[in-house]
């Protein structure tokens, strides 16, 4: 017995997502646009913190409400299981053999102790492939730090790299070793896939989500432990762009504020910029540089008076890199992702309707329509118990009551 | 595990790293460069003993083998015709256009190499309005929507100190171009994969790039926290030598957090062991009917920031693995080269470089096993100029003089 297979690349291939938040969920959502049958795994006693946390339907708080959870969930199959509760653990077991990949995030050992960990479970399915994925990985000494990606980002170094010089760290928005993290967990899992049907072989991940974020600065620390000196905050500031900044703009009626991002690459650019708003054309680069707080305050004289999008129009027509510093207002209207179909609707039984992210790319061949909005807890419990494994009503009635369920 | 497979990377520094992901898979990855060696080797920032050599393009060539080739010239196109011969992936992140006016767009590739995987990186996507736009790092964040997440909220929104956009879309190239393979094995063939960075910046916000269209409202920016209907809320705290990441919070997934932190006050005497009996899991719920006190959350907050600020980084982090905290130190650079986790964990290799020189690089993002056993690190150090003209060309037929004659006519 089966779930419904999905289309695409990537049908007929099964997942057991056990991960939260968003770090590893976000892999069990691309693989499910792309055809996968995914099976994500909740507990209603821990609530998973993508739940409570916004941006809600409505702005009204509630667990079913989160369009976080909503965005890395959809196309997803939901089962809940309390892995403390044997009989849980036992479902989980045949759901593993069922399963080619497993997702986790569990703080690392915990698995272990329920004999539930990948050292177990390729005794079952030597051939399986497993995702291990936590803030700072299985081994080490600080192997047991748990938390969210917003802990992650200042061990990965990333929250005291984003501020001013002169004030503490403001750090990037929320946990931000959950964005690229996935981004090499669903590379490895598909090339893991990829191996498994050549070779039989399975695979096993472990992930430090902070040591994926670490690539993202590697020019940073290689220069440091190359005898360089430590990159510090520098707000804006680009080491060989003037003006590089964010600059303040008229805002439009409602609105507080409206800023415009310019960066300006070369003396070919600074000419047609200067022209534009009146500044000396000849500066060089190291001119430039040199003269920054007034190169600056030349630009931002310039855009306070005008709207952001004419600032970005008038930059781009010449051939500077502008873009208004977007809302989530301006992005639902950004006639590019309105191109690229980025927004998708999709009916949801309590809402009526919700929205989603399409995926992160296009393929020519392999269009993706999101169909299923996340799943509401359990919601196709009965479905996996009873089709996929085949169990009585009166065998769920008695895992229900044993609390495998909860 | 990607050993059988051959990428053909054309990309320049705003794409390169989607290539080492394949390659630290065991991909056999193929810099491709114009004779003048590519942009990316003039992107900041640089070797301290070398003004002119690039880190950057170091940092993401580790793992690649590397050769030059004239695209604008119709015999150095030849040459990448052989080399896609052999090739399971293009990947490229010119200018949009660019490849099209070269003779290289998908179309002419595909109907030449039907199964070869076409992925391009570009700022905006390969079609549509924004297209053509000139793309930077700040302009793809502020498209995405996380920079104006981003910053104190005196001042104006402000990025990562190491621009990070153009590895976002770096990676979900890497990923897209994986589902293509797995979709060649359905089909027999290959197809375009179109990253936009603004799309991949757009990760980078939790899920807050919906707020509007969900009716929620618009998040605002806050240094050091969040700012939630107007109310800032510190989610830093300054300690000895630093600061720390600390979250507090009531409610049912993250109360229990807090009851943690409430037992480390007591036991490190900052904190009436009275206090022990209360349960922040249910605490706003209580509150909120009257039946908790409202100050009492604001005054364990308040003995919090007091405790911690007799603290140093180092050891909130014991703290925080003892008591089970949502916490941890802000990490600098020094202390992420001194960290006993990733010296643990062989974060740090030494690659020799071909002139000899040993560098140290960030390890491969991620620990695997195969068929339970380590899988190999890739330790190949970044190409020099042309370095494996000789060896990549002559494996797709070329002999070393007419390489000679190639590169004596600029076409290498």
């Amino acid at each position: 017995m089966t779930l419904p297979v999905g289309s695409g690349p990537l049908a007929g291939v099964k997942v057991l997502d056990l991960s939260w938040i968003v770090a590893g969920p976000t892999v069990g959502r691309a693989m499910a646009d792309f055809g996968a049958t995914v099976i994500r795994v909740e507990s209603p006693t821990r609530v998973d913190t993508a739940r409570v946390v916004g941006p809600f339907h409505g702005d009204e708080p509630g667990i079913e409400h989160s369009g976080l959870y909503g965005n890395v969930n959809a196309g997803k199959w939901g089962l809940t299981l309390n892995l403390r509760v044997p009989e849980a653990q036992e479902i989980f077991r045949q759901l593993a053999r069922w399963a080619d990949i497993v997702s986790e995030s569990f703080t690392a050992e915990v698995l272990a102790r329920w004999q539930l960990d990948y050292e177990h479970l390729r005794q079952l399915k030597p051939e399986l492939i497993m995702l291990s994925s936590t803030l700072l990985g299985q081994t080490g000494p600080y192997n047991q730090v748990s938390g969210f990606g917003s802990q992650g980002a200042g061990m990965a170094g990333v929250q005291y790299l984003a501020g001013w010089a002169d004030r503490p760290p403001a750090g990037p928005f929320g946990p931000y070793t959950d964005y690229p993290a996935p981004r090499f967990a669903l590379t490895a899992l598909l090339a893991a896939l990829d191996h498994r049907n050549r070779t039989g072989e399975g695979v096993y991940i472990d992930q430090a989500q902070a040591e994926g974020t670490l690539q993202l600065l590697a020019p940073a620390l290689i220069d440091y432990k190359n005898g360089g000196p430590p990159l510090e905050r520098r707000g804006n500031d680009d080491p060989q762009m003037c003006p590089h900044g964010v600059f303040p703009c008229l805002a439009s009626e409602g609105r507080s504020e409206s800023w415009v991002a310019i960066a300006v690459a070369d003396d070919v650019q600074w000419r047609e910029l200067a022209q534009l708003i009146g500044a000396d054309a000849s500066y060089s680069s190291d001119q430039r540089m040199q003269r920054k707080s007034e190169v600056e305050a030349s630009v931002a004289a310039w855009t306070s008076t005008r709207a952001s999008a004419e600032v970005e129009q008038a930059l781009q027509s010449k051939g500077i890199s502008a873009h208004v510093v977007s809302t989530t207002e301006d992005a639902a209207n950004d006639p590019q992702l309105a191109h690229r179909s980025h927004f998708r609707r999709l009916p949801h039984s309590l809402h009526g309707e919700t929205v989603i992210e399409g995926p992160r790319y296009i393929l020519s061949d392999a269009p993706v329509e999101p169909t299923r909005p996340a799943p509401q807890y359990g919601e196709h419990n009965e479905l996996i118990l009873k089709e996929l494994l085949g169990l009585s009503d009166e065998q769920i009635q008695d895992l229900a009551a044993s609390g495998a369920l909860s | 595990m990607l050993s059988p497979y051959r990428v053909v990377d054309l990309t320049d520094e705003r794409g390169v790293l989607a290539g080492q992901m394949l390659a630290d898979l065991g991909a056999d990855v193929i810099q491709v460069e114009p004779p003048g060696g590519s942009t990316g080797r003039g992107v900041a920032p640089f070797f301290a003993d070398r003004a002119q050599e690039s880190i950057y393009w170091a940092a993401y060539t580790r793992g690649k083998r590397g050769v030059t080739c004239n695209l604008e010239d119709p015999r150095g196109r030849d040459l990448l015709f052989g080399l896609l011969e052999t090739a399971d992936f293009l990947i490229e992140s010119s200018d949009v256009g660019r490849m099209a006016a070269l003779g290289l767009s998908y179309e002419s590739l595909h109907e030449r190499f039907p199964r070869l995987i076409y992925t391009s990186i570009s700022a905006f996507g390969q079609t549509g309005p924004k297209a053509d736009y000139v793309g930077s790092d700040l302009a793809i964040w502020a498209a995405g929507t996380p920079l104006l997440m981003t910053g104190d909220d005196d001042r104006p929104p402000i990025r990562v100190s190491q621009p990070q956009s153009w590895g976002h879309a770096s990676g979900d190239a890497a990923g897209g171009s994986m589902l293509a393979l797995h979709a060649r094995h359905q089909t027999g063939r290959g197809q375009h994969v179109d990253v936009s960075a603004q799309v991949s910046a757009a990760q980078a916000t939790l899920g807050q790039v919906l707020a509007y269209q969900l009716g929620a409202v618009e998040p605002e920016r806050f240094g050091g926290g969040v700012k939630i209907r107007g109310q800032g809320i510190r989610g830093t705290a300054d300690v000895l030598d630093g600061h720390i990441v600390l979250m507090m919070a009531p409610g049912p997934a993250v109360g229990h957090f807090a009851n943690h932190a409430i037992k480390w006050l007591v036991d490190s005497g900052a904190a009436e062991p009275a206090l022990l009996e209360e349960d922040m899991v249910t605490y706003a719920d209580r509150a909120a009917v009257g039946q908790a006190d409202p100050e009492l959350f604001p005054r364990i907050q308040h003995l919090m920031r007091d405790r911690v600020a007799r603290t140093t980084k180092q050891e909130m982090l014991q703290v925080s693995i003892d008591y089970d905290l949502l916490l941890a130190p802000v990490l600098t650079l020094v202390d992420l080269g001194e960290s006993r986790q990733l010296e643990h964990r062989e974060f740090w290799n030494e690659i020799e470089h071909a002139d000899g020189r040993r560098v140290t690089y960030p390890g491969p993002p991620l620990k695997i096993l195969v068929d339970d056993q380590p899988f190999g690190h890739n330790r190949r150090p970044p190409p020099e100029l042309g370095q494996h003209n000789v060896e990549v060309y002559g494996e797709v037929g070329l002999s070393e003089a007419q390489i000679q004659q190639l590169r004596s006519e600029g076409v290498l």
